[in-house]
This record gives structure tokens, C-alpha cells and sequence, in this order.
């Protein structure tokens, strides 16, 4: 049986594709009420993985629980309660927001007034009556989420629903999407390629590489992870390293900066009359904090491949 | 379900060529044969003298057998056409529908949308021959047979190209795949009788088209069963 607490579980899921695993034994778990963001670089699987919790896609061996039930078995009763957006939107061109919002209306089986209230959500009233052809692809994107909030989800999945957008779109989207939790109760699984995209709102993250869960936490671990430093500009590293040491302070010298971990006031004024007695000349004293984004890099093995 | 999601297909054809397709095919044979009814008036109305309705109903027949199988196929490709344009099999498919029945919902599209074109035959025809002065009385019977029992014995051809066609993104091979069976259609009665495009032709050595139009319908759900399966069983794009 699956767990109770997770709305959304995943065990050993893997697909193969083409003879090699593009998703490989991926154990997702994800809570009530949790905006978690699901990363990785391109390619890394994340798609793949997001059309194997909808159905769309069998997996070559695990299995998907959502809502404590198999999508093998039950997945009608589960996508009723699922909205979801992915890689792209799919949209009917020749038909307006209306009409397209309306077409699947008629398949989730929602009142008629459901159409008016999304469209407000995702500020489209005005245009709602355009083809949708003629939609910038940030409408076309904000259609695409009020469709997938339609059927008012309990589970909502969204496939980098920034991709292509321009900073204020992603903040638009974003400030959305934050928004949703609160007022409707939403769980939220959203996928990107950026950290820094979920950062300021994913409550936990699961990062995948080349088909791997490497990392699945709160996000406030990984910011741990990206504990700052206090660098030492001095007149002779090397000397001063070794006297650090020598006073049993655990200093770093890597042939281009001296440092030690982060550490209170007191000891850093201590490492500095220590260097001052000794005679070093003391240039700078730097902190120094690792973005997140460095650490993600540095996790997918993606850095420097651009 | 299946009466929800035939709705939203009927929505989503909305603003499409295709209703002006389903009006044009009959429109077109029916035309055809009043240019040449009209040029070739006194020779065609002496060679039917005994039975002008019936040599007016089999010169339309003649025709509209592969227009019809290239109609259908532009329209099985049309309205999967809707689907492939954006991919937007994989926001269908996410919604709380099975599988089965929205292949169901499309293959049941087409099959309305080529029995609006096969009845529209029949008002065509009567204005033609009152148009040409053809005397009552009028053989409903035969007219009502010629209009449907092809449609019906043709069920096997709805079924492939609806399969061909919501499987290839790229109609290239669906399209193919129709205008082979035009082709093949127009020459349906030097076929061998067990050949499925003899059988819209209501030829057969029983002198039964009956017998045509069963076979057709059998073979039909055949093929809708494998299709539908088969669509199931596949991942979506
Ligand atoms: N049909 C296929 N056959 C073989 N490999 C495939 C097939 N489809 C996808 N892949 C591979 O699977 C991997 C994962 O693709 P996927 O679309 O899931 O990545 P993603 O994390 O969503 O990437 P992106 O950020 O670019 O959207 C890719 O390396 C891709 O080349
Ligand atoms: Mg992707």
C-alpha cells in the first residue's frame, strides 16, 4: 500500500527509451500543500518522468501512487482531480480562450461559470474571444495553466511553465502559481531547468541528472549546502595558511585564496591580530556566499558543459 | 461520456474547412452529373428510357464511390489534424477520459460527418431529376439503398484512415492510403469478391448487397477494435 502522506509517490520509476533509461529508478515523494519543484538540465528526464504520473506514458518497471492510488488502475478517478500542463501548451488555434476552455470543459463535466473564473485567474478576460492563434506565447502559457486549473485540481502538475518567457512573464506566472496554495488548497509539482526560477517558492525540491534523483529535500537544506565562507586577502598565503593551522584554526588554501568556514565575530578578529602579530599584511576580509545556482551546477555536473 | 466528448469534437471542428468539405462532396458529384446530364441529354434519357430515375441514381453512385473515399480520407485527416497541429493528444489524454473512447469520439466523427454527406446526396439527387423533368413516381427505395448501403459497406476504410490518421502526426500516409483506395474503388468491380473495395460497390455473386454491406460492417468493427486497442496501448506523443 502507499503511504497516506504523500499525494504524490513514485517507486523505482523508470523508463527506458531507445535501449538506454531516460528515467532511472526515481522515488518521488511529494505532500499536501507543497509547492515542489522538480530540476534538472535539459534532457535530464524531468518530461518524461511528468508523462509517466499523468499516464500519458507506461513505465518500463516501478510505479506511480497518486492520491494513495495506482495510475495503472485507477487513473480516470485520479486525473479528475489532476490538472496539468506540460513541456508546451496545446492549444486549438482557430478557436478562442473561450471556446478551447470550453472544449474540455465538456469532458471534466464543470459548470460553465468554472470558464469565467480561470480566465480571471489568469488575467485573459479581456482577450478571451481572440483566436488563440494570434496569442503571444505568454497568453498562450497563461491559457495553458487555466485549463489545467479547469477542473479546480487538487494536484497540479506544470512542465516548466516559464520556458520562453520574458522576465516579467516568469514573474507573472510565478507570483500566480505562489498564489495558488493558499487560496485553493493546491498541491503544485513544477518542473524547471532553472534553480533560481522555483527557488522563491518551492517548499521542497527533487533535482534529477541524466535520469537520477540525485537530491529530494527542503529547499532550506540545499541553501545550507551553500554555507558562506570568510576569505582572507593577505600579503603571503601560504604562510599564513600554515600559521592558521598551526593555531588549530581549519583554514582552506587553494593556490588562489585563503579561507575558512563562516564563522562568529570574536574568531575573526582573532584570525586577524594573529596574522597582524605575525606580521602579514592584512588587504581584505571578505565573505563569501555560493549561490544556489553554483551548487545545483555543481550537483547536475552540468557546469562548464555550455 | 461518449455523447461529452462527441460535443467537444463537434466544437473543436468549428470554424473548420471540414463542414464546407462535407457539403462540397455531394455537391460536386451531383454537379458533375447534371453537366452531364445536361450535354448528353436526349442520348442519356433514351439509353434510360424504361427507368430514368434509376440511370440518374447509378450515374450519381458511380461517382460519388470515390469521393467518398477520398473525402473520407481528408476528413479522417482533418479532424485528427485538430490534435496533431499543437499536440494536443497529450492535454486530451491527461484529462479523466480513456483512451478507448476518445478514439472512440474520433472515429465516431467521421462516421456522422460522412453519413451528412451521403444524405445530402439524396435531397441533391431528387432536385436534379425534377430539375431534368424525370415523372414520378420517385424510387425511394432504391435512392435511400444507393445513398447508405455504400456508406455502411465502406465502414472498413472509416476505420483505417481514422486509425492512419490520429496515429502519424505527418498525414502523408493516411492521405496516400485514401487516394489508393479511390483509385482502387474505381476499378472495384474487376476485384475478386473477398476484396473490401469491391464491397462498397454492392456487387457479389449472390446478387445480394446486403451481403456487401455485412461484410463491410463486420470487417468495420474489426478494424475499429484493433485501432482502438492499439491507440490505447501506445504512448502518447
Ligand atoms: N523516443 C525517444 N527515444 C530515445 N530517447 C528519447 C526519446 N524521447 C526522449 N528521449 C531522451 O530522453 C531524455 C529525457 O528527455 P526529457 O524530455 O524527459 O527531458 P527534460 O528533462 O524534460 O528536458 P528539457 O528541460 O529539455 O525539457 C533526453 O535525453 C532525450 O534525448
Ligand atoms: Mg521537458
Amino acid at each position: 500500500m502507499a503511504n497516506p502522506t504523500w499525494i504524490l509517490e513514485t517507486r523505482e520509476l523508470t523508463k527506458r527509451l531507445g535501449g538506454k533509461p531516460v528515467v532511472n529508478e526515481v522515488n518521488l515523494a511529494i505532500g499536501r500543500g507543497e509547492i515542489y519543484g522538480f530540476l534538472g538540465p535539459n534532457g535530464a528526464g524531468k518530461t518524461t518522468t511528468i508523462r509517466m504520473l499523468l499516464g500519458l506514458a507506461k513505465p518500463t518497471k516501478g510505479s506511480v501512487h497518486i492520491f494513495g492510488h495506482d495510475i495503472r488502475k485507477e487513473r480516470i478517478q485520479i486525473l479528475r482531480k489532476v490538472g496539468s500542463l506540460v513541456e508546451y501548451p496545446s492549444y486549438y488555434g482557430h478557436l478562442s480562450a473561450t471556446e478551447n476552455l470550453e472544449a474540455v470543459r465538456r469532458l471534466l463535466g464543470v459548470p460553465k461559470s468554472r470558464i469565467g473564473e480561470v480566465l480571471s485567474i489568469v488575467r485573459l478576460t479581456k482577450e478571451a474571444d481572440r483566436a488563440v492563434k494570434g496569442y503571444s506565447l505568454g497568453m498562450k502559457q497563461r491559457l495553458g495553466i487555466a485549463t489545467a486549473l479547469l477542473g479546480s485540481p487538487e494536484l497540479l502538475v506544470l512542465d516548466e511553465p516559464t520556458n520562453g518567457l520574458d522576465p516579467a512573464g516568469i514573474q507573472e506566472i510565478r507570483e500566480l502559481i505562489k498564489s495558488l496554495p493558499g487560496s485553493h488548497g493546491v498541491t503544485i509539482l513544477i518542473s524547471s531547468h532553472l534553480l533560481s526560477e522555483v527557488e522563491q517558492m518551492a517548499t521542497r525540491v527533487g533535482i534529477i541528472a541524466k535520469g537520477s534523483l540525485i537530491y529530494q529535500d527542503g529547499i532550506q537544506m540545499l541553501r545550507e549546502r551553500a554555507k558562506s565562507r570568510i576569505r582572507f586577502g593577505v600579503s603571503d598565503p601560504e604562510a599564513a595558511w600554515r600559521l592558521l593551522l598551526s593555531h588549530g584554526y581549519q583554514a582552506d588554501w587553494d593556490r588562489r585564496q585563503l579561507s575558512v568556514d563562516r564563522t562568529d565575530d570574536r574568531t575573526v578578529a582573532a584570525i586577524v591580530a594573529q596574522l597582524v602579530r605575525q606580521d602579514h599584511q592584512v588587504y581584505r576580509v571578505e565573505e563569501e556566499t555560493a549561490s544556489l545556482e553554483r551548487i545545483f551546477l555543481e550537483m547536475t555536473g552540468t557546469e562548464g558543459s555550455l | 461520456m461518449m455523447l461529452r466528448l462527441l460535443s467537444a469534437e463537434f466544437l473543436k471542428i468549428r470554424k473548420k474547412l471540414l463542414w464546407l468539405l462535407v457539403a462540397l462532396g455531394p455537391v460536386g458529384v451531383v454537379g458533375l452529373q447534371a453537366v452531364n446530364f445536361g450535354l448528353r441529354y436526349d442520348y442519356l434519357t433514351k439509353q434510360y428510357a424504361r427507368d430514368l430515375w434509376g440511370g440518374l441514381i447509378t450515374n450519381v453512385s458511380l461517382l460519388a464511390l470515390p469521393a467518398m473515399f477520398i473525402g473520407l480520407a481528408i476528413v479522417a485527416s482533418m479532424s485528427a489534424g485538430i490534435e496533431h497541429q499543437t499536440n494536443a493528444w497529450k492535454m486530451t489524454l491527461a484529462l479523466p477520459i480513456s483512451k478507448r473512447q476518445a478514439f472512440g469520439a474520433k472515429f465516431l466523427l467521421n462516421v456522422l460527418l460522412l453519413f451528412v454527406s451521403c444524405t445530402l446526396l439524396v435531397p441533391f439527387t431528387l432536385a436534379l431529376g425534377w430539375a431534368l423533368g424525370f415523372a414520378a413516381p420517385i424510387p425511394a427505395g432504391e435512392l435511400l439503398r444507393a445513398a447508405y448501403y455504400p456508406f455502411l459497406a465502406c465502414m472498413p476504410f472509416v476505420a483505417l484512415q481514422s486509425w492512419l490518421s490520429v496515429t502519424f502526426a505527418n498525414q502523408a500516409l493516411p492521405l496516400t492510403v485514401g487516394i489508393i483506395g479511390m483509385i482502387a474503388a474505381m476499378f472495384g468491380s474487376r476485384f475478386p469478391d473477398w476484396m473490401p473495395w469491391k464491397w462498397p460497390l454492392l456487387v457479389n455473386a449472390w446478387h445480394e448487397p446486403l451481403y456487401s454491406v455485412g461484410l463491410g460492417l463486420l470487417l468495420g468493427a474489426a478494424v475499429f477494435l484493433i485501432g482502438m486497442l492499439e491507440f490505447a496501448r501506445k504512448d502518447v506523443k
